[in-house]
């Protein structure tokens, strides 16, 4: 009885698995523009801000733009920006990465909103933004660029 | 003696409502949501649809903005489900286009505003109804079909529907 207890609570926590501020970043590994696998761990030591979009997502690419000029405006030592795309179509992720003249770093789990990523991060709308500090722990969710520009040059 | 009559009268309709309602179909809707904002960027339609238990599929078409739900053979669903759904989870129905086995119109809840062409197995048809198309397209449809009296009444519980195979 206690198995099936443990069991189905398990269950539900993985039905409802999501990051919440205070957890450590996950390590996942996902394929990058250049089609290398980057590990979203790998950048500890520094900030790090993970956003899920969509290259259909229209909020998205209005958000990419502030993005872009964040990453033009913040030191590269100080915070790793990380777009994780959740487009099925990965032409189509390329082409918006382009059009978009996203210079950072890029990765794509190519599976819509069931992504595996999307999934563990609990993301249930596009855009969804994921503030980590230097030592990997979550801070914020869905900070604006004015946010995370004080946070960390705080 | 009159009055029990009168009540096996009201179950007898009703059971006799329910199981004409029984032989309708819906084998597929496709929804297209709005709302303030983008629709497809939430996985809360998608969600609410996936968890009918008479729901086998739910697709997104990202160019068209359209959820495409393909339903169980047997099940009693009506339109009014996609509307509470969609609703629930944040949105609007822009326009509900069902695909349905050809005896389901001649069923109590739907209402035909134009006339079927030819004989077919199924039947595709839009609700036309408040709250299935948008404001904008409903004040228009009002004023088309301002002598349908029933189109007029804005029941929820009957669909007006135009036929589009």
């Amino acid at each position: 009885m206690r198995r099936i207890i443990f069991a189905f609570f398990l269950i539900t926590n993985i039905a409802t698995a999501q990051i919440d501020v205070g957890d450590t970043i996950p390590s996942i590994a996902l394929k990058s523009t250049s089609n290398t696998e980057v590990n979203i761990t790998s950048f500890k030591g520094k900030y790090v801000l993970i956003d899920f979009w969509a290259s259909w997502c229209g909020p998205c690419r209005l958000g990419n733009k502030k993005l872009v000029k964040l990453h033009n405006e913040v030191s590269s030592d100080k915070i790793e920006i990380i777009g994780i795309s959740i487009d099925t179509d990965t032409n189509k992720w390329l082409k918006a990465v382009e059009k978009d003249k996203i210079k950072f770093t890029q990765l794509i789990d190519s599976k819509g909103f069931d992504a595996e990523t999307a999934i563990q991060f609990g993301v249930e709308e596009l855009p969804s933004k994921f503030l980590f500090n230097a030592e990997g722990i979550l801070i914020a969710k869905n900070p604006t660029e004015e946010e995370i520009i004080k946070l960390i040059e705080k | 003696m009159k009055k029990i009559n009168k009540v096996y009268l009201v179950i007898a309709s009703i059971v006799l409502m329910f199981s004409i309602k029984s032989n309708a179909q819906i084998v597929k809707a496709e929804i297209r949501a709005t709302g303030l904002t983008c629709s497809m960027c939430s996985n809360a339609i998608n969600k609410q649809l996936k968890a009918l238990p008479e729901v086998t599929n739910v697709e997104t078409d990202l160019n068209t903005n359209t959820f495409t739900v393909t339903l169980k053979e047997g099940n009693e669903l009506s339109p009014k489900t996609f509307k509470e759904k969609v609703e629930k989870a944040g949105f609007f129905i822009g326009s509900l286009v069902i695909t349905a086995k050809a005896e389901t119109i001649s069923k109590s809840p739907y209402i035909l505003v134009n006339d079927k062409k030819g004989v077919t197995e199924v039947v595709q048809f839009q609700v036309v109804d408040k709250g299935y198309v948008t404001e904008k397209e409903f004040k228009k449809l009002s004023k088309s079909y301002k002598d349908i009296s029933t189109y007029v009444a804005n029941s929820e519980d009957d669909f007006h529907i135009k036929i589009l195979n």
